[in-house]
């Protein structure tokens, strides 16, 4: 079987990743253990804190558990995180960095020519590197391999190796160990800055790090490792950088999305005329957004180059780079070719909106569409329950209500799940569909990827998607979907749907197939068998 | 005779009021939320027919069933029907609680 990694840059990858641990959550990976990094010039990245947590959330949920099948959080997610130090003295900036400097007059004057040539001298040589590359691909290209490198250097020399560098030594270790198995999926966008660089020099960078930490012994052979990659283009826009903005040395240079669709170009013919880009990756997921991109710095008055602040909404194209990493984790056939082959499809388009239909995600061969669905859909079902019917979003008990009812059931055997792994448990589905703060409507990641698709379909029915609390008490969480045949069944005249659900729930109970362990495993298992058979789909 | 009456009387009403308790039960819906008060309201309906169960015995005996004969007769059956609703009453438990506990994940699981 093979071995799943997947590597994050940026914070457009950061966004997919996002919606990969969603995926994860609701049961696509099965018994599968993925290793996670992230990979960012941006410490402070909001996008990174927020997936970073999310993921400790979610190993929090799982914690003591093992992959399972059919069920929720059935993968194990091992997180590593590294990134490229630009905050201490001397690394604030390309001049700095690459000790321009330094060395003899006649060698500063060589290296101040050669990166003149490539790299302007007054904006691009000077501005702040820790808000990320900002659409200089060039220069990001050639710092994020030498962040990568320099790392493998130091950890060969065994003194002052960071935190970062021991984690991606712990990730490419398990990579290498798996040898011609691994199967390595980088999230990242082409039209930004800090993606763009670094996808076309992620598996040489890699390869690079095996070679010097072994000593030439190792390396990476990329006719059998299987690399592949989101081209994610242009799908956002934010503010144009005004001058007063662009006054101070270390913000010359602020990405400028009126350029994204020209950077989305320019990348994609590099991508396809480079031989190390070609020779590499073996699935390149051509995924884009071809209407207008919305804003998504609407409350700022300055554009947000980065840092803690830069925390944009969720989108369906991030949804879609997932879905392409679940179709080359899970593909059988294709991945045995010589130069990179390139996958895209297209979706229904209607009176200026998108239709995503159930099979516009991960396809429909074998029944894949039904599968995402029922999974999706029973993964809703539970958080609306958990946050709508249990009310969790407003600080009530949520699925700890679950466990009360199965108490009076006299299902016994969840007693020993604390309030607290509950909480957690709420806490993930805040994230996931939304949330009350201070009495305000906070939208989570489902409800944000639903909104760039309206007025357009998106599997649900938009009643699904209630946000004001009037509305989302009168919710009938067994009728989210499109389609009525999966409404839960009604059950006579007399019985409602959440009635004959929890008739469901306490004659069924986890099986032997799902592989499941602990308590928590069992109760998720068992929630996900009585919703999945509540919602009929015939997978068969 | 007349006792045989009584007794029966008693034994079928239990039983049509147990029966309706757990119609009763069932027609309550599963609630959602974190303190759902549906068990409660099926445990009300048990002890609430609980009670009707040996007046409506003993009613139903008394104006419905009693049988026309000499005192002896009347005085027997009304101590065999006397005898038959606190029997009724205690069938009434005892028949809810086999129930409840031949159920006992289901919704008459919440009668004890």
């Amino acid at each position: 079987m093979d071995k799943l990694f997947v590597i994050a840059v940026g914070g457009t990858g950061m966004r997919c990743l996002e919606a990969f641990t969603h995926l994860c959550a609701i049961g696509m990976f099965d018994s599968k253990e993925i290793e996670l990094l992230t990979l960012d010039t941006d410490q402070a990245n909001g996008n990174k804190g927020r997936v970073e947590k999310l993921i400790q959330l979610y190993n929090r949920i799982k914690s003591g558990g093992t992959p399972n099948a059919n069920t929720f959080f059935s993968s194990k997610l091992n997180l590593y995180r590294f990134y490229t130090n630009y905050s201490g003295q001397g690394r604030e900036n390309y001049k700095n960095i690459s000790k321009l400097n330094s060395g003899s007059t006649e060698q500063q004057k060589r290296n101040q020519l050669i990166s003149d040539l490539f790299l302007d001298n007054e904006s691009v040589q000077e501005f702040d590197l820790s808000h990320g590359y900002r659409a200089q691909t060039h220069l990001g290209s050639m710092l994020m391999y030498h962040g990568i490198i320099e790392a493998a250097r130091n950890i060969v020399r065994g003194t002052d190796v960071k935190v970062q560098e021991r984690e991606l030594d712990e990730f490419v270790t398990k990579l290498e160990l798996a040898g011609q198995d691994a199967r390595v999926f980088i999230f990242g966008s082409i039209f930004g800055g800090t993606g763009a660089s670094s996808i076309p020099i992620i598996p040489k960078a890699l390869q690079d790090f095996i070679r010097i930490r072994s000593k030439g012994a190792a390396s990476i052979d990329f006719s059998k490792a299987k690399f592949g990659s989101t081209l994610l283009t242009e799908y956002f826009t934010f503010k144009k950088p005004n001058d007063k903005q662009k006054a101070s040395k270390e913000n010359s240079v602020i990405a400028d999305a009126s350029y994204f669709p020209l950077n989305s170009q320019a990348a994609l013919q590099f991508y396809q005329s480079d031989p190390t880009v070609q020779r590499c990756y073996k699935m390149l997921y051509h995924i884009g957004w071809p209407v207008e991109s919305k804003p998504v710095d609407t409350g700022s008055s300055q554009t947000v180059t980065g840092g803690a602040t830069q925390e944009n909404t969720s989108h369906i194209t991030e949804l879609l780079a997932a879905c392409a990493a679940y179709d080359f984790f899970t593909r059988t056939n294709g991945l045995d070719v010589d130069k990179t082959e390139y996958v895209y499809k297209a979706v229904d388009f209607n009176n200026n909106a998108f239709s995503f239909s159930i099979h516009d995600f991960v396809g429909n061969g074998n029944k894949a569409g039904e599968r995402f669905a029922n999974k999706i859909g029973a993964f809703f079902s539970l958080a609306h329950i958990s946050l709508t019917v249990n009310n969790a979003a407003n600080g009530d008990a949520g699925i700890k209500g679950f466990i009360t009812r199965c108490q009076e059931q006299k299902i016994t055997q969840y007693n020993t799940i604390t309030d607290a792994e509950c909480v957690e448990i709420n806490d993930y589905f805040k994230a996931f569909a939304y949330t009350f703060e201070s009495a305000r409507f906070t939208p989570g990641w489902l409800y944000q990827v639903r909104s760039t698709v309206a007025p357009g379909t998106f599997i649900f029915d938009s009643k699904a998607f209630p946000d004001s609390l009037s509305e989302l008490k009168k919710l009938d969480v067994g009728t989210i979907f499109l389609d009525e045949k999966n409404h839960w069944p009604k059950g006579g005249i007399l019985a409602n749907r959440y009635d004959t659900f929890i008739k469901k729930l306490i004659n069924l109970g986890p099986e032997e197939e799902q592989q499941v362990n602990t308590t928590k495993e069992k109760f998720l298992a068992h929630i996900y068998n009585a919703i999945t058979h509540s919602q009929g789909f015939h997978l068969i | 005779m007349e006792s045989i009456t009584a007794y029966t009387v008693s034994v079928i009403i239990t039983l049509v009021i147990l029966f309706i308790a757990a119609i009763i039960a069932n027609l309550i819906k599963f609630e959602g939320g974190s303190k759902p008060k549906d068990p409660k309201i099926r445990k009300l309906w048990f002890w609430i027919l609980c009670l009707v169960n040996p007046v409506l015995i003993f009613l139903l005996g008394f104006f419905v069933f009693m049988p026309d004969g000499n005192v002896r007769v009347v005085k027997n059956y009304i101590a065999a029907l006397s005898i038959g609703t606190v029997a009724g009453f205690f069938l009434y438990i005892l028949l809810g609680f086999i129930l409840s506990r031949l159920f006992t994940n289901g919704k008459l699981g919440h009668w004890f």
